[in-house]
């Protein structure tokens, strides 16, 4: 692309560094910019720029927040005795939606792979430990994408809490629902059957 | 019953575009050296594994000059008729579809359309280094087992992980052995599920390549195959637990089925060390119409078989009974190349069975 002038260039760069974004979607928000208001164009990069500068974590569950303490976390009538621990703040954002959970969370900021240098240290590991000793929840619920190294995480964290008086749980595996069972992949189908759920149980749930 | 109806081959390997239509259950193909026999066989081979048999990438695939390639090819399994195509995307994207559905997985394919072939490189299997021979057993289990596969992509992906940490620990002060031990407790359960697959299938894959070897090399020469892994000593838990220093002081995992190996003897002694090249051939052969035999017996039809250049591998009269075995007494699917035209037309007719000679010439 063979631009007129340094200053387009260079905006256009910027918003093609952004994932998803090409060069030819980078020079459509551009020039769409470049039509806005002055004002509208001040307000998108305060946005921007108060993002960054203001954003925290939370100091409890290292959820994203504005404040010390996230809303979540703060909440008086969400229960405290449950954790819910996850890879990532877009993951409470989908456990959210759900509507169903009404416990606290914990966000990992990723889970163990060796391979891609990610230990227990870069995680947020150490601060659900010390969590735990002083909130002494019941039950640590674990929400982590259902592979390998999901499960290294979980059965490290689990390993350290084995004296603590702890309900520890992992988040269902199976066929999901309103999929198609000849569909399903073997593993999974498999993994179903094995883990197979009274009716009972079933119907009450979905009450 | 399996069989390919016909292929297109665009820009794989030396092809820039081609069909083929196979119309009998014997295929011959002849030509000279480069025409691109073998890559006809490779192109029905990954049709069958979404992979190549002799090329480890995929851009490797693609013709000099080209971007991406496309295999399409019409077969039909137990009356019923599937399009498989692959494609490789000018992107390098990979999709390979089955009836114009694509597959997530790749893996759920395998087994699908059973298929052996024996290649010149082959001997590898008897001469080479252990993983050609795990690597043979795998192909084999995976065919027979989707769950085997599975199990061994899980070992070695947390093994490469298991590993990974170890070369950490060399340049690290602090170890966490806590990992460590969660990582080798990971590996029990595949490792265990690869260990009595394997155990499983040698137990009547072993007496059957012998009786094999013995019919082709016709004489009573006693050959002994035996299964070697280290979880035959001990339980793999307690071996991994006792190698732990020693896989940190190597930085490698030391224990596990990623060892096995197949030890052949021939009288008492090593048959790597003493074969003739035409013993050496037989077994060859005897491992993979072994493999042949137990994908029959699994599926209840044939699989398909790809015999790339086996002319120059023994002589006439062994060849002829062995072809002979192969083509007369099954009904499954076969694909032989020759650059001697002549001589592989004069062998199938003399086999008195229905076949079809394709001639390649130089595009």
């Amino acid at each position: 692309m063979i631009f007129s002038s340094t200053i387009l260039e260079n905006a256009v760069n910027e918003f093609a560094r952004l994932p998803g974004i090409g060069k030819k979607t980078a020079l459509r928000l551009v020039l769409h910019l470049i039509k806005q208001s002055p004002a509208e164009v001040q307000q998108f990069t305060e946005a921007i720029d108060r993002m960054k500068k203001e954003i925290r974590f939370c100091s409890r569950c290292n959820n994203i927040s504005d404040t010390e303490v996230c809303n979540i976390c703060s909440d008086r009538s969400r229960k405290s005795e449950t954790i819910c621990v996850v890879e990532s703040l877009r993951d409470v954002i989908a456990i959210e939606s759900t509507q169903q959970y009404n416990g606290l969370y914990h966000v990992l900021g990723g889970i163990i792979s060796p391979l891609d240098g990610i230990g227990p240290d870069q995680l947020n590991i150490d601060s659900l430990l010390r969590r735990i000793k002083e909130e002494k929840p019941e039950e640590l619920i674990f929400a982590l994408s259902p592979n390998i190294q999901g499960d290294t995480t979980i059965y490290y964290i689990q390993k350290k809490l084995q004296d603590k008086p702890l309900r520890i749980t992992t988040i269902a595996r199976g066929i999901a629902f309103g999929g198609e069972l000849e569909y399903a992949d073997e593993m999974t189908l498999a993994r179903s059957i094995s883990n197979r759920q009274p009716v009972d149980n079933y119907m009450s749930n979905n009450k | 019953m399996l069989l390919l109806q016909n292929i297109t081959l665009v820009q794989f390997k030396n092809s820039l575009h081609s069909s083929f239509v196979f119309g009998e259950r014997i295929v011959g193909i002849c030509g000279n050296n480069g025409v691109g026999k073998t890559n006809l066989l490779d192109a029905i081979y990954y049709l069958c594994f979404t992979k190549s048999y002799f090329s480890k990438t995929d851009v490797q695939n693609v013709r000099f000059g080209s971007k991406g390639f496309r295999i399409e090819g019409n077969f039909v399994r137990n009356e019923k008729s599937e399009k498989i195509v692959c494609v490789l995307r000018e992107n390098g994207r990979k999709e390979c579809s089955v009836n114009d559905e694509a597959y997530i997985k790749f893996s759920a394919h395998i087994g699908r359309l059973p298929c052996v072939m024996v290649a010149p490189d082959d001997v590898e299997i008897i001469t080479g280094g252990s993983e050609e021979r795990r690597k043979f057993l795998d192909y084999t289990l995976s065919q027979l087992d989707p769950a085997y596969l599975q199990a061994l992509m899980d070992y070695n992906r947390i093994l490469q992980q298991r590993n990974y940490l170890l070369r950490t620990f060399a340049d690290s002060p602090h170890r966490d052995m806590n990992l460590l031990d969660v990582l080798s407790q990971q590996l029990l359960e595949p490792g265990n599920r690869v260990y009595e697959s394997r155990n499983e299938l040698l137990e009547f894959f072993l007496p059957i390549v012998r009786e094999l070897y013995e019919t082709i090399a016709g004489s009573g020469e006693r050959l002994e195959i035996s299964y070697q892994s280290q979880l035959q000593t001990d339980s793999f838990e307690n071996l991994l637990r006792k190698s732990r220093d020693k896989d940190i002081l190597l930085q490698r995992t030391q224990i596990g089925i990623h060892r096995d190996d197949l030890q052949f003897t021939l009288n008492g002694e090593n048959f790597k060390n003493i074969a003739s090249q035409g013993q050496r051939k037989s077994l060859l052969f005897a491992l993979k119409l072994a493999e042949f035999q137990i994908l029959l017996k699994h599926n209840g039809f044939a699989p398909i078989l790809l015999l790339d250049d086996v002319f120059e591998k023994l002589d006439d009269n062994r060849m002829r009974n062995l072809l002979h075995r192969i083509c007369v007494e099954n009904n499954g699917q076969i694909f032989i190349t020759d650059t001697h035209c002549e001589r592989l037309k004069e062998t199938l007719e003399q086999l008195q069975v229905r076949h079809q000679i394709i001639e390649l010439e130089a595009q």
